[in-house]
């Protein structure tokens, strides 16, 4: 069987109810976590991770997919009706989508977002059907130099942000001997920390915290100058019309989506502003932008959308999550005994081509279910938090509890929802975070292993993919460095000017 | 002189690289690899440390020269930290409360209560509503989980529920 009759048969597999039912359940739970402002996309594939643990790895990523599919469409949505990202990667929706709305069209305003999520979806699934395959060939020919340096590079892409997780990895049992280190005694750490207690503790509270801080008083402002009612009723052929007689602003920021996907820990909202950005500097009305044009929102929304397929492309491929949805979805998939990376495709093949149907798949149904819910968005975006938070808190404590039916795992959440706060707080990035933690046992296996293969650690550096890919870490780090210096210089002189005026 | 959020983040970082680093001393050297188990965490608290007196010695350098600019007017209403700490104090007595009460008890008593700390129910009505929810979050879940996806969720060794 050729690649696309197998995603074919797939397709037909997903169909079936056992899979659909779960791959529509999380597009619903996705558009309205996506929806909701201030729940993520992150935390809403958290708070659906423990109703996978007793589905088949199928059903469970299935259901994880919808959830990222339609988080990412979903926070369009509140950005364009209320003007506030419902997700961090609706952020640039929100430049022209509000201003369509208050022009009075707030139908075209959220359906061009959709239906660019469609396309830029599909345009996404594309690429990650057809690159999948080769990313893996590729990522077979590496060696143990290689892996260490791609997860070097992985680390650097985000510089300066990844040293307290990387040392997360350090407590439990080293990857070679089991020699037990910095358990300072305590029997519950000799295993070391789970992934995912880790995840969704950090998460959790780093997440609604915020929410939280803000409940009395930021949540009624917003309630009360929200309109309850809108009507979203639109001409869906002017809707496409708008987006395909555009379609170099749809084809590069798909493109900006994919890429931004495939590079590790950065995600969909870097590609958004991104994408925005480049909109903005190719158009022919670069003024126009933020007054409530189409090409805004398409940029947007058309790369955050194509986004989640480079995501899932890096995760299928390198086995590096892109983000921290795909990050949960790997947590997922080990807990099943499934390891993605080089060989995911060739081992599970009903699991990498089921990934790509239910992608596809997700995508109509993303578009049903906002289509379906469309006289009940208003009422869905201003839900109390009151009444979220300890729901969803409860779930997080189920989803650490179900790893091993195992009040230890509760404790490691309750700690790392400590040190979430206290990280966002101090105003240290969460995302970075993810990749410390997922790829910090992994840097030192592969260490150890290129070592014991050949002890010559030049190496690192004289194997080619190896050696540019420590080259690219460094100017990685380097330009990280510049940026902040030439952002500190910048402020500097900002404020000098402001003294100056008076 | 006062340190902001980022040279206090450094001096954090740098205790913990430095206790953890003494600790691996203690480790045993290797035998089979050729670099023990002791190497690679040196080699990130070594990085660590590096990185966070580069953060607090930028950061002295910044705080001290810079003109002292005014601190920007807060953006947005105030923070409420009243209402973290509690929410941090019921979720702490909620896990502390799961083996003895039982899930179904427990959650029960989280939800309620947190739903009131958050938002504290003005009329009957509104008690209802969040009685019924917390009742139903605590039982869809079991039902769920315990019954439909055989996950086994904590039994009261109190409660026997």
């Amino acid at each position: 069987m050729n690649h696309y009759e197998l995603l074919f048969t797939h397709m037909g597999t997903v169909l079936h109810m056992q899979y659909l039912v779960p791959l529509l359940v999380g597009t619903i739970a996705g558009v309205i976590g996506g929806a909701l402002p201030g729940v993520t996309i992150t935390m809403t594939v958290i708070v659906v991770l423990p109703f996978t643990f007793g589905l088949d790895p199928l059903q469970g990523l299935a259901a994880m997919i919808g959830v990222y599919v339609g988080g990412s469409a979903g926070g369009s949505i509140t950005a364009s009706l209320i003007g506030i990202p419902g997700t961090p990667s609706a952020v640039a929706t929100t430049f022209d989508g509000f201003p369509m709305t208050k022009k009075g069209e707030a139908g075209r305003s959220v359906w061009v977002g959709v239906w660019s999520a469609f396309i830029g979806g599909a345009l996404g699934g594309l690429c990650l059907i057809e690159l999948t395959g080769p990313f893996a060939s590729l990522a077979l020919a590496f060696g143990p130099w290689e892996f260490f340096s791609l997860f070097v590079f992985a680390l650097s892409m985000v510089a300066g942000l990844v040293g307290r997780s990387v040392t997360k990895g350090l407590v439990g049992p080293d990857p070679i001997l089991g020699v037990q280190r910095f358990t300072m005694g305590i029997h519950q750490l000799e295993g070391g920390f789970d992934f995912l207690p880790v995840l969704i503790g950090i998460f959790a509270f780093a997440q609604l915290m915020p929410d939280v801080e803000q409940i009395r008083s930021g949540e009624r402002q917003i309630a009360a100058n929200a309109p309850r009612q809108i009507s979203l009723k639109v001409s869906h052929l002017s809707v496409f019309w708008d987006i395909l007689c555009r379609p170099f602003i749809l084809l590069w920021c798909t493109f900006i989506g994919v890429v931004v996907g495939v590079l590790p820990a950065i995600g969909g909202s870097a590609a958004n502003i991104m994408a925005y950005d480049q909109a903005k500097k190719f158009s022919k009305r670069p003024e126009k932008f933020g007054t409530g044009i189409p090409e805004g929102i398409m940029a947007s929304e058309s790369s955050n959308s194509a986004n989640v397929a480079g995501s899932l492309m890096m995760i299928m491929a390198f086995g590096i999550p892109g983000d921290a949805v795909t990050a949960v979805m790997m947590g997922a998939l080990t807990i099943h005994g499934i390891q993605p990376g080089p060989l995911f495709i060739s081992q599970q093949p009903k699991i990498a081509y089921g990934i790509y149907a239910a992608y596809l798949l997700a995508l109509p149904l993303m578009v049903a279910v906002i289509w379906a819910g469309s006289g009940a968005w208003m009422r869905i975006i201003m839900m109390p938090k009151s009444m979220l938070i300890p729901i969803v808190l409860v779930l997080c404590v189920i989803g650490a509890y179900a790893l091993g039916n195992s009040m230890k795992d509760v404790y490691v959440l309750a700690i790392f929802c400590v040190i979430g706060y206290a990280m966002v707080k101090a105003r240290i990035p969460l995302a970075p975070l993810i990749l410390g933690v997922v790829l910090g046992d992994q840097i030192e296996a592969n260490l150890i292993q290129a070592v014991s293969t050949d002890a010559n650690p030049w190496l690192f550096v004289t194997r080619p993919i190896s050696g540019a890919m420590l080259t690219a870490s460094i100017l990685s780090i380097g330009l990280a460095v510049w940026q902040h210096r030439r952002e500190t210089k910048r402020r500097a002189a900002a404020a000098e000017e402001e003294d100056t005026d008076f | 002189m006062m340190l902001s959020r980022d040279g206090v983040s450094g001096l954090v970082c740098l205790a913990i690289s430095v206790i953890l680093l003494t600790q691996t001393f203690g480790l045993p050297p290797a035998t089979i690899v050729p670099i023990g188990p002791a190497f690679y965490p040196r080699v990130v608290l070594s990085i660590l440390m590096l990185l966070s007196v580069i953060l607090i010695v930028l950061d002295f350098r910044t705080v001290r020269t810079a003109a002292a600019p005014a601190a920007a007017p807060a953006a947005g209403p105030p923070s409420n930290y009243r209402l973290v700490l509690a929410t941090f104090i019921e979720f702490g007595l909620y896990i502390l409360l799961l083996p003895p009460l039982g899930f179904r008890i427990a959650t029960f008593v989280f939800v309620l209560s947190l739903q009131a700390t958050l938002e504290w129910p003005r009329s009957s009505k509104h008690w209802l509503l969040a009685i019924a929810v917390a009742a139903a979050t605590s039982l869809i879940c079991y039902l769920v989980f315990q019954d439909y996806l055989s996950l086994l969720l904590p039994r009261g060794t109190w409660s026997g529920m």
